[in-house]
């Protein structure tokens, strides 16, 4: 019985913990609790270790464990959860703020005031499948391709749900930001 | 002349995100790239649209892991390689 290799410590340090920061925020984002983030992430490291056979090479890393965290999310929580916002994704109208903040307020006031806990909890508050292409793609940095292969689902879907998530989190902190009185709402809307 | 590898304001709109992300064929790329030096209120969406997304990756990538949680990982994983971690 021969078992592949098992990288040393240097090499997985330099390869796949580097991304431990990237791993742990992804799971706080997923699983919106810090303590199940430390356990999604730990996890994440463990089978990444057990399975850095499978990694290829010259790949992004960051892509392979971000799947991995997923996966082990899916397998974890998700089983026993409905999955309720599934169904009104196509309903969600999607529209740019960039004409409501032209009158009343620069656009740059609107993204100078916000702070990061305002926008990580407004993140939070996305259905989940606009939730997870956003955090990917926005935050992580990954490419269309790498999420599709990811959530294993076609590149087009993947533009359309990001796109959707961008603009819906947009609109989202535009009308918290005139809650908050950061912004001047435009004048000529209701 | 129109330019026939000129494209128009919905068309650029359309691809908006795939050209911030840099999706895009760099033939298309082009042609957007020249349609938004012609067009000011396309290229004060996009401006404004490509601000947006540098302002939501510099507010959401601040948080990292805690210290402890890289220490056990590494502890787990290197203290006893004769017995790797089965969570």
């Amino acid at each position: 019985m021969s078992q592949p290799p098992s990288p040393d410590r240097e090499g997985f340090e330099r390869e796949a913990l580097v991304h431990l920061d990237a791993v742990y925020r992804t799971a706080l984002r997923l699983s919106g609790s810090p303590m199940e983030a430390e356990d999604l992430a730990q996890e994440t490291m463990f089978k990444a270790f057990r399975g850095w056979h499978q990694y290829e090479a010259g790949t992004n890393a960051k892509a392979w464990l971000l799947t991995i965290l997923r996966n082990t999310f899916i397998n974890r929580y998700r089983r026993t959860k409905q999955r309720p916002e599934m169904v009104d994704i196509t309903e969600i109208e999607p529209y740019t703020v960039f004409h409501d903040v032209q009158d009343a307020s620069p656009a740059q006031t609107f993204f100078d005031r916000l702070v990061d806990d305002e926008v990580l909890r407004a993140i939070d508050a996305l259905p989940e499948d606009f939730r997870e292409v956003l955090v990917l793609s926005d935050v992580e940095g990954l490419t269309y391709a790498e999420i599709a292969a990811s959530i294993e689902a076609p590149v087009g879907t993947v533009k359309s749900r990001l796109f959707r998530a961008r603009q819906l989190l947009q609109r989202e902190l535009y009308d918290y930001a005139v809650e908050a009185g950061y912004i001047e709402q435009r004048r000529d809307r209701p | 002349m129109s330019d026939p590898d000129a494209i128009d304001c919905h068309a650029a709109a359309d691809q908006l995100y795939e050209y911030l992300d840099g999706e895009l064929s760099p033939t298309v790329e082009s042609q957007i790239r020249a349609h938004l030096a012609d067009c000011a209120p396309c290229f004060g969406l996009f401006d404004f649209e490509e601000t947006y997304l540098r302002f939501l990756e510099a507010r959401t990538r601040a948080q990292g892991a805690p210290a402890h949680l890289r220490r056990r990982i590494l502890d787990e994983l290197f203290q006893h390689p004769e017995q790797p971690p089965r969570s």
